[in-house]
């Protein structure tokens, strides 16, 4: 091994970026008393780390360059996601002010306390009428940023030991932020479940790691491809079960059916943004992974791992489909379909073909944009929006929300032209180029399914009488969120093949 | 041949109305935009029956942009002798639903409105699509405003009926969907024309026929999957009938007619066995199923599952008479049950009553509105002089070209249309005046009778001179049975 070239860093300016506001925003965590001043500077910094990252991406989307003794690749799959999960972090950022974290709900936690005593922790203040307040913002932010960096190091690992940092470092934080809410016993409970199943998770793994090195005797991804495409028949059996542990470690964390246990109980729990954030970009992350992992380094498997990652596909949409009908939280319900959602992004992956990977790469990117809108909404709403009777005569009370909510669920639906038409389309077309007819006609099938559970949402919304007194206003901040993912919902939509020069597979 | 992009205009005049009504948010306006933008669409139309040139089987007024330049899929429009008599329809109707809702509808004025008017242009960006990408934009982009319109501003049992017509149609376009991208990662294009004498092999050929025609026969309806339609349009406000039953049951139709015929030549053969008889099905069943009805509203629903059958029983004849025959009911049902369900939304407005037997006497308080119904009956039981009696006899005729025992079901389905729809008129115009109208206001305004008189107007007129379709139809069905018939 060479001692670190300090150039290298010029390849983790991004994560460099948002490691630095992190920490100035904890080292300033005592003397920051404004949350929207946090809020601004982590802003700042994700838009900064989104431009580092652009460029490079650009100019290497031919050329990789990797580093720190080939554990670090940047090139334009990695820039790709670096760019998706800035603007991930931008959005949930807007989409947390004010409203965000801290407040109470009163209905899951009858017991919390009167307002607050400890007036001199820099409190979130959400103005008249909230109660306890307990977030700092200069830590949430933090954790926000660091969980960022982590995804990022994640997208660009080129050594499973990378990976296995980024996706720890994003997890942890995740942990951190479902709990954020320290007086929510909701909060806390959902904390612990997904504290409980990331750590079995994380030990599928680490496993994996291990056993991949016992057999490869490496954890670089080019090593471990041309171990692997060897004819080593006697270890074949031995990778096998490397790979399913590794395999069921990624899928935790994009969660995926059978490993998507968590995410119901953890995005309820959560605040919405935090939620928000978990579905978006954590997912993107993951996704990014596993398509680096298994396009790179098992290339030489790629008819076992289609068959598992076909298997993965066609269960988590059917099952993220059909649990999701009976939902009554708007929160589960989302994390339902998130689930749903990451099978058909894996059907990209299935055909294990670089052109599969950018179908997977299109549809993380615009799903991230379709699910943070609807999650926005639900932020928009308050505490109205976390119920799914809370949408009852919404259109007759807020017009213009209801059609934002109107255009994010046919988005999710996949009706066209919004993005999640143009989405589909390229994760079906990519199936079905591989030969995979059943598992194309299995996943639209499941989409009627889908529609059926958005469309109790637009019902309620359109067709029902109000139950309850209009919303109050939401900040411009979270507006301005809702804008920019309504606008990228409808570009997408109409010039679907706009991010094509963009998403470029990862190769050798 | 003009500059003026004329389907493009055609296309999105409506969505800009739609936008401009939101924009205002007020009733009165709505209103006002909504007639305006309707009249400008089918005034922006008028260029395409005049030059538009009977002697080619080729797509006019073609449009080309650069769209999705590395997918290969471009924005292509484009309209031949099938797609205009329907991109006409279409611009009529609408107008007729604008007018008819001015009272009726109370609520939410501006958002029905303009999801009147989004549907519009959904429906003339499907029939002057020229590839199937655009065609399915438009397909499943119409489902978004009917729906809204089926469960705002619908009966009582409108969400029921709205989300059952959504699940249907979803349900057979998520196939047409894996059906479209088979056909794009077969042969990497969309395009209409370029699809048509593609080598296929025959199972390939037929499982795209499967999935296509899971689409098509929803939206049709066809036989056993129809019953979405008696909720859907008996529940919909009277504009969603119109559009339903006057421009939508006639997508599916013009799907076999864009995509099935020319493009699955070899499927069709294989399949048309079947087809002919769900068709002959769905006339004589859904026939009885209409004299049974007690519901105004859904009799008539009802008896457009038998008139389509009709129309796919004309397609599925394969032979021009059959095929032209079927095209041109097409046109005369869309103005027929349109009429019919005008009728209806007219008389509701003031009784607020759909049952039958409350009706009665009608001829007594208000002739005006019965002689318009009269006519209307007259002309959907195919009586001669009238618009359907052509249509049907073309079809019936091709039907017995076929085979005799279809021609004898399909007469036999147009006894059954006369009975109930003669029992119909009797039972609501003639005898006593029903006690339970006394002291109403039946007798149309000037609105409705000038909302009404257009659709009577072409009823006789196509009655007297079918031609006037009929001769922008010859070229392209010739082309069309030739395209299927040697690629056989």
């Amino acid at each position: 091994m060479n001692a670190p070239d300090l150039m290298d860093l010029k390849l983790v300016v991004p994560e460099m970026m948002l490691t630095g506001a992190a920490l100035v925003l904890i080292l300033l965590a005592r003397r920051i008393r404004k949350a929207n001043v946090v809020a601004a500077g982590t802003v700042v910094a994700a838009v900064a780390a989104a431009l580092a990252a652009a460029p490079i991406g650009w100019v290497f989307s031919g050329v990789a360059a990797t580093g720190f003794s080939d554990m670090i690749i940047v090139d334009g799959y990695s820039q790709f996601f670096k760019v998706l999960i800035a603007a991930a972090l931008a959005l949930t950022v807007l989409l947390s002010v004010k409203r965000a974290p801290g407040v109470v709900d009163r209905a899951t936690d009858p017991d919390a306390p009167g307002p607050s005593a400890d007036g001199e922790t820099g409190v979130v203040n959400t103005g008249p009428g909230n109660d306890t307040e307990d977030v700092r913002p200069a830590e949430y932010h933090a954790l926000l940023l660091l969980a960022s960096t982590g995804m990022m190091f994640a997208v660009s690992a080129l050594d499973l030991l990378t990976l296995y940092l980024g996706l720890e470092l994003m997890t942890l934080c995740s942990y951190i932020l479902v709990g954020i809410t320290v007086n929510s016993s909701a909060s806390n409970e959902a904390a612990i479940k997904y504290f409980l199943l990331g750590s079995f998770a994380s030990a599928l793994l680490l496993y994996g790691i291990s056993l991949t090195y016992g057999v490869t005797g490496a954890t670089g991804f080019e090593a471990i491809a041309s171990a692997v495409s060897g004819d080593g028949a006697g270890t074949d059996r031995m990778i096998w079960v490397a790979m399913g542990l590794l395999g069921a470690g990624l899928a935790f964390k994009v969660a995926a059916f059978p490993f998507h246990a968590w995410a119901p109980d953890a995005y309820q729990g959560a605040t919405a943004p935090v939620a928000a954030f978990l579905a978006a970009a954590s997912k993107a992350a993951g996704l990014a992974a596993l398509g680096r992992v298994c396009l790179v380094a098992f290339e030489g498997q790629s008819g076992v791992l289609s068959m598992g990652l076909a298997g993965l596909a066609g269960l988590s949409i059917v099952v993220g489909s059909i649990m999701a009908v009976s939902q009554s939280d708007m929160k589960r319900l989302l994390a339902y379909s998130s689930i749903a959602h990451a099978g058909y992004a894996l059907l990209g992956l299935v055909s294990g073909t670089p052109a599969g990977a950018t179908a997977t790469m299109t549809y993380a990117f615009l799903y991230v944009f379709m699910t943070l809108g609807a999650f926005g909404v639900v932020i928009a709403l308050g505490e109205r929006g976390e119920k799914l009777d809370g949408y009852h005569g919404l259109a007759a009370q807020r017009p213009g929300t209801a059609a934002l909510m109107l255009l994010f669920l046919l988005s999710l639906t996949g009706i066209p032209p919004t993005a999640g038409f143009a989405a589909k389309f390229i994760v079906i077309l990519s199936a079905v180029r591989s030969g995979h007819f059943a598992l194309a006609v299995l996943a639209v099938l499941c989409s009627v399914v889908t529609a059926f559970v958005y469309l109790r949402v637009v019902v309620l919304m359109y067709m029902k009488e109000p139950r309850e007194a209009a919303p109050s206003r939401f900040p411009v901040a979270v507006g301005t969120a809702l804008a920019l993912s309504a606008l990228v919902t409808i570009i997408a939509g109409i010039f679907p093949d706009l991010l094509a020069p963009w998403a470029v597979a990862p190769g050798k | 041949m003009t500059e003026i992009p004329v389907l493009t205009a055609m296309t999105f005049l409506p969505l800009v109305g739609a936008v401009a009504i939101l924009l205002f948010r007020s009733e009165r306006t709505a209103r006002w935009i909504a007639l305006g933008m309707s009249l400008a669409t089918l005034a922006v139309s008028l260029p395409l029956y005049r030059y538009f040139d009977k002697g080619s089987s080729d797509l006019q007024f073609v449009e080309h942009a650069v769209w999705l330049k590395d997918w290969n899929i471009a924005y292509q429009m484009g309209v031949d002798g099938i797609s205009l008599p329907f991109i006409f329809l279409a611009a009529v109707l609408t107008v007729l639903c604008v007018s008819v809702s001015w009272t009726a509808v109370r609520t939410r004025v501006p958002e029905f409105y303009a999801a009147l008017l989004l549907a519009e242009t959904a429906m003339i960006g499907l029939f002057a699509a020229a590839n199937l990408f655009l065609f399915f934009i438009f397909w499943e982009l119409m489902v978004v405003p009917l729906f809204l319109l089926i469960g705002v501003w619908g009966g009582p049992a409108r969400v029921h009926a709205a989300v059952k017509f959504l699940l249907f149609t979803l349900a057979g376009s998520v196939l047409m969907l894996v059906a479209m991208i088979t056909l794009y990662s077969e042969f990497g294009t969309l395009d209409f024309k370029e699809l048509v004498g593609q080598k296929m092999g025959i199972e390939l050929q037929g499982w795209l026929f499967v999935a296509f025609l899971a689409a098509f026969a929803v939206k049709v309806p066809m036989f056993p999957v129809h019953t979405w339609l008696p909720d859907a349009h008996t529940e919909a406000p009277t504009a969603g009938s119109v559009i339903l039953a006057g421009v939508l049951l006639k997508m599916g139709a013009y799907g076999f007619l864009r995509v099935s015929l020319p493009i699955l030549p070899d499927a069709v053969q294989m399949f048309v066995t079947p087809m002919l008889v769900l068709s002959v099905v769905a006339i004589v069943y859904g026939a009885y199923v209409t004299l049974m009805q007690t519901d105004v509203k859904r009799l008539i629903a009802y008896s457009s599952v038998s008139h389509m059958g009709f129309v796919t029983l004309g397609i599925f004849t394969l032979n021009s008479r059959g095929v032209e025959g079927a095209i041109l009911q097409m046109i005369n049902h869309g103005i027929i049950s349109a009429a019919l369900f005008l009728c209806v939304g007219m008389i509701y407005e003031r009784t607020h009553t759909r049952e039958i037997k409350d009706y009665g006497g009608l001829a007594k308080v208000a002739p005006v509105y019965s002689t318009f119904l009269a006519l209307f009956c007259l002309a959907a039981a195919g009586f001669p002089g009238l618009n359907s009696f052509v249509g049907e006899f073309l079809i019936i005729g091709g039907a017995f070209e076929t085979n005799t025992w279809l021609g004898g079901m399909a007469v036999w389905g147009v006894a059954l249309g006369t009975t109930y729809l003669v029992w119909l008129f009797y039972r609501m115009v003639m005898g006593d005046v029903n006690p339970g109208l006394e002291g109403l206001k039946l007798e149309l305004g000037v609105r409705e009778i000038a909302t009404l008189a257009p659709l009577a107007f072409v009823a006789v007129y196509l009655g007297v001179y079918p031609d006037c379709v009929l001769s922008y139809l010859h070229e392209t069905v010739d082309a069309l049975l030739v395209a299927g018939g040697t690629a056989s």
